[in-house]
């Protein structure tokens, strides 16, 4: 069979089993299946940033967090202690775009004058005040308790949250269920534009002022505005991740976008490989699913070695932070293209081996 | 005592700096290695010093070897320790440390503290202007006294040979002449020296042999005085007029204002 | 005042500790080490486990040793990459970092280690103020210590060979010297600062040090970045004043606390930090560096 039918069947079948997946997993796995999809979209935007444009970022964690809280404060009613504007859901998830996007541009002249591993302690500088202010402004964050995250309705239709209950095929369609729809959808809308992007006119114009600014500004990239526009493009994605996220925790409490998460997001590019965004959505699902699979296992007691409560072994998290730690050193070691390299290379191999 | 044969050096894809160079240079010789820029000189060095690497170059076809000892994939510390020293090109004095601490430098090879102090003490003997700015920045010298300093420390490790890459780039005639006249010193204590120049007046002025590289290739290799009245060579490097007169006889009388320059 | 002066210079001392340990790593190789936080966790979780049955010096001398072995243990791995590039280097140490806190996180557990050093929870009366003794031990012998690092670097022949490869690392190749050795020998004191800085952290009035401390360590690139990031000198005084600043800052909260809360005085040297890199990224002591953007 030829290469396009195989590759069409693959995405077909891959479509499929997507539309299918609240019908095949429980509520719990459906919960980190939406986690794996919202990660995913931060992903792209962080490998665009640094795998694309070249600039290194330790704090995606932190514009990941503003998109979250943007949309809690401008969806929730207006509290006690609390900030809120009350606005309808679809209206405050926008503004939480804008928000994040507009918190990329604040940060973006710092990216503009400095570079490389400067740029990426300034950023950690970022997540550390970031961390600190979240905590301490109760008004906009709830405190350390957190607050609880409006459900996301539109049109009189909620998906997300706790609804009515409405049986399809079986399955209880709660808020979870209704919720992987619109994170599927999201997901793969930003996907197909971040492409879009990367293999247009500005992806080139990212990788020539990444490889040689000198090129690049000689062949009229304005490059001061190009650093600004990944920058704005990737917060961007990172605040609509915010809003996903949100969404599927229900309650959002600081300690979920501290500087781990933004570690978190540097291993999910490195592992897909630096500056692919397909590379970018299967790390974001490898590292957000390895954790909960071998926890599933290990209560199970399928795995020895796996034990949540820490008693008998390590937890899926900790021996899954163990396998990511040592993957990303042999990624940078061995092949720096992450997955997507790895994957290249068996392609061109499975279709040298096929013409020969 | 250094023999490089057929040497073919690459740097990338399909660059060739070095296109089967062959050069012999005896015990003792001072051998000058003349051409433009661009020709290949560099080259020659860095392949002789085990450098290459750090320009993402490599030696493709063709042996180096040093007293019947191949030279291939010897890392540089290796190469050093044999005993070939190299100046580089552009002097690459350390600017932010003291005189006296690129002395030091020079002398990092050599594992005896004793044998170490012996030779700083000799080197700024021998150069009295180092002894002089000890404990100045390096960075503050003038170009002439910084490629004094280079050469000092290049001879820090007691080497046999000592690659000298363009030695006079940028230097005022009277530096020049210095520079030639530290490169017999240097010969006359006992060191075969190669030096690599633009400059051939001053280059065949010092030495024993000579080879002329043309975009990466030899092109001629004759004795420094057959090479001297070659018309060809006079024609290319030496600016024609065989009756001009080089100024490779003026030796006394730019030495007479040289001493200022050693303390 | 004097209380607020000494508890500045005692902390300045411990960030100073720390931050000379990156600064050391960084200029023998470009590196700076993102796992620091984790090998200085390593050494004092080691003297934990030793100190109670081999006395507390064996195992402070044992656990720094431990520490500068795991530091040449990750220059090993960063080695490895082909490409040698000093920023992926970087980021490979974070998931070095990743790794060691995991298996840390599992050793350790919700366990606090304790070094068991012998000044214990006494304290001194100063000028009408008490002040611990383990801190002033951290003001003693981090002083020290920093004099002996910039003893070596001034007056050594290593010291020598260590500058020279910072500065131009081809040349100094030319001059036969091993930028392996330098390598290795700076990861070797970078971790063994490491260690000692962790054991005055994990001292009075701390509680010891549990599985999230390695953070702390992260404390100490303010200073590195105030002072730049290849200046030993830098590192000292961006050490003074991130410690004294936040000392400082420390003293003021009761009057500032309903406002800025008690957590800011820690988040005083990253606002500074920030400060310095937008004004001169280089540090007040380091040297420009060309940036590869």
């Amino acid at each position: 069979m030829s290469d396009l039918i195989w590759k069409r069947s693959g995405i077909a079948l891959v479509a499929v089993l997507l539309l299918a997946v609240p019908f095949i997993l429980e509520n719990d796995m459906l919960g980190v299946a939406i986690v794996c999809l919202a990660y995913a979209v931060a992903a792209i935007g962080l490998t665009v940033l640094v795998g694309v444009g070249g600039q290194l970022s330790l704090a995606h964690g932190f514009f990941v967090a503003v998109g979250a809280y943007a949309y809690t404060v401008f969806g929730s009613p207006k509290g006690e202690h609390l900030f809120g504007f009350g606005l309808p859901p679809l209206i405050a998830a926008i503004g939480a775009v804008v928000v994040a996007a507009f918190a990329g541009l604040a940060f973006s002249p710092i990216a503009r004058r400095l570079g490389g591993l400067y740029l990426g302690m300034a950023s950690l500088a970022l997540v550390f005040i970031a961390d600190y202010v979240f905590q301490r402004v109760g008004a906009l964050s709830g405190g350390s308790g957190g607050r609880m995250v409006p459900a996301f309705t539109v049109g009189g239709l909620q998906l997300s949250g706790f609804t009515k209950h409405l049986w399809i095929a079986g399955v209880d369609f709660g808020g979870m269920q209704r919720l992987w729809y619109l994170v599927l959808i999201v997901a793969v809308l930003s996907a197909v534009a971040a492409l879009r992007i990367v293999r247009g006119r500005p992806g080139q114009a990212l990788q020539l002022m990444r490889d040689n600014p000198a090129a690049a500004a000689a062949m009229g990239v304005n490059i001061p505005r190009a650093k600004s526009g990944v920058f704005v493009m990737s917060s961007a994605y990172a605040g609509l991740a915010g809003v996903l996220i949100a969404l599927q925790a229900q309650t959002v409490v600081p300690h979920t976008f501290s500087m781990t998460l933004s570690l978190n997001l540097l291993v999910m590019i490195i592992l897909g490989g630096l500056g692919s965004v397909q590379g970018a959505v299967v790390g974001a699902v490898v590292v957000n699913l390895l954790p909960a699979i071998l926890d599933k296992l290990g209560t199970s007691g399928a795995l020895a070695f796996i034990d949540p409560t820490g008693v008998r072994g390590m937890s899926g998290g900790l021996f899954s932070a163990l396998v990511f730690g040592a993957a990303v050193v042999l990624v940078l070691i061995f092949e720096p293209l992450g997955l997507a390299g790895l994957f290249r290379r068996a392609v061109r191999r499975a279709s040298i081996t096929r013409a020969g | 005592m250094l023999q490089i044969t057929g040497l073919t050096v690459k740097y990338g894809v399909g660059v060739h700096a070095l296109q089967d160079a062959s050069v012999d240079v005896p015990e003792g010789a001072v051998a000058a290695v003349i051409g433009g820029n661009g020709a290949g000189k560099s080259s020659l060095m860095r392949a002789i010093s085990g450098t290459l690497g750090f320009h993402a170059g490599r030696v493709v076809e063709g042996s180096i070897t040093y007293d019947g000892r191949n030279l291939a994939g010897l890392s540089p510390q290796k190469i050093l320790r044999l005993g070939i020293a190299h100046v580089p090109e552009g002097r690459r004095i350390l600017g932010e440390m003291t005189v006296l601490e690129n002395l030091r430098a020079g002398g990092a090879i050599v594992r005896s503290t004793r044998k170490r102090v012996n030779a700083l003490q000799e080197i700024m003997d021998r150069f009295p202007i180092l002894a002089e700015r000890r404990n100045q920045r390096a960075g503050l010298l003038s170009g002439g006294e910084q490629q004094i300093l280079a050469i000092g420390r290049g001879l820090m490790s007691s080497p046999k040979v000592m690659l000298l890459d363009e030695p006079t780039l940028g230097l005022s005639p009277q530096m020049v002449e210095r520079v030639a006249d530290t490169i017999r010193e240097v010969n006359a204590s006992g060191v075969t020296v190669v030096v690599v120049e633009q400059n051939a007046a001053m280059a065949l002025g010092v030495a024993t042999d000579g080879h002329v590289i043309e975009r990466g290739r030899v092109v001629l290799s004759d004795s420094a005085a057959a090479l001297r009245d070659s018309p060809d060579v006079r024609r290319l490097f030496l600016g024609g007029d065989v009756d001009e007169g080089l100024g490779l006889d003026a030796a006394p009388a730019s030495l007479a204002t040289l001493t200022r320059w050693s303390a | 005042m004097l209380e607020t002066l000494l508890q500045g210079l005692s902390s300045s001392s411990i960030y100073a500790v720390l931050a000379l340990g990156f600064v050391v790593i960084y200029k023998g190789t470009k590196v700076v080490n993102l796992a620091h936080g984790s090998v200085m966790l390593l050494g004092v979780y080691v003297i934990s486990l030793l100190a109670p049955r081999l006395g507390f010096w064996p195992g402070a001398v044992i656990g720094i040793l431990v520490g500068a072995a795991g530091a040449v243990v990750i220059q090993f791995m960063t080695n490895a990459v082909r490409s040698k590039d000093h920023l992926v280097m970087t980021i490979m140490t974070i998931g070095i970092n990743v790794m060691i806190a995991a298996e840390l996180t599992h050793e350790i557990g919700d366990a606090t280690v304790f070094t068991g050093d012998p000044w214990g929870n006494r304290s001194l009366s100063i000028g009408g103020s008490s002040f611990p003794v383990s801190r002033l031990m951290a003001l003693i012998v981090g002083s020290v210590l920093i004099g002996v690092i910039f003893a070596i670097f001034r007056f050594t022949q290593f010291g020598v060979k260590l500058r020279a490869s910072a500065v131009d690392a081809e040349t100094s190749s030319l001059l036969g010297i091993s930028q392996r050795s330098v390598s290795i020998w700076s990861w070797v004191i970078g971790g063994g600062l490491a260690t000692v800085g962790g054991i005055f952290l994990a001292a009075f009035p701390a509680n010891g040090l549990d599985s999230g401390s390695a953070t702390l360590a992260m404390s100490a690139i303010p200073a590195i970045i105030i002072g730049g990031m290849d200046s030993a000198g830098g590192a000292v005084l961006g050490g003074l004043i991130v410690g004294c600043g936040e000392a400082v800052a420390r003293r003021l909260i009761p009057e500032l606390a309903p406002v800025l809360g008690d957590s800011f005085a820690s988040v005083v040297p990253f606002i500074l930090m920030l400060a310095v890199l937008l004004v001169r990224p280089s540090g007040l002591f380091g040297s420009k560096v060309v940036q590869r953007v």
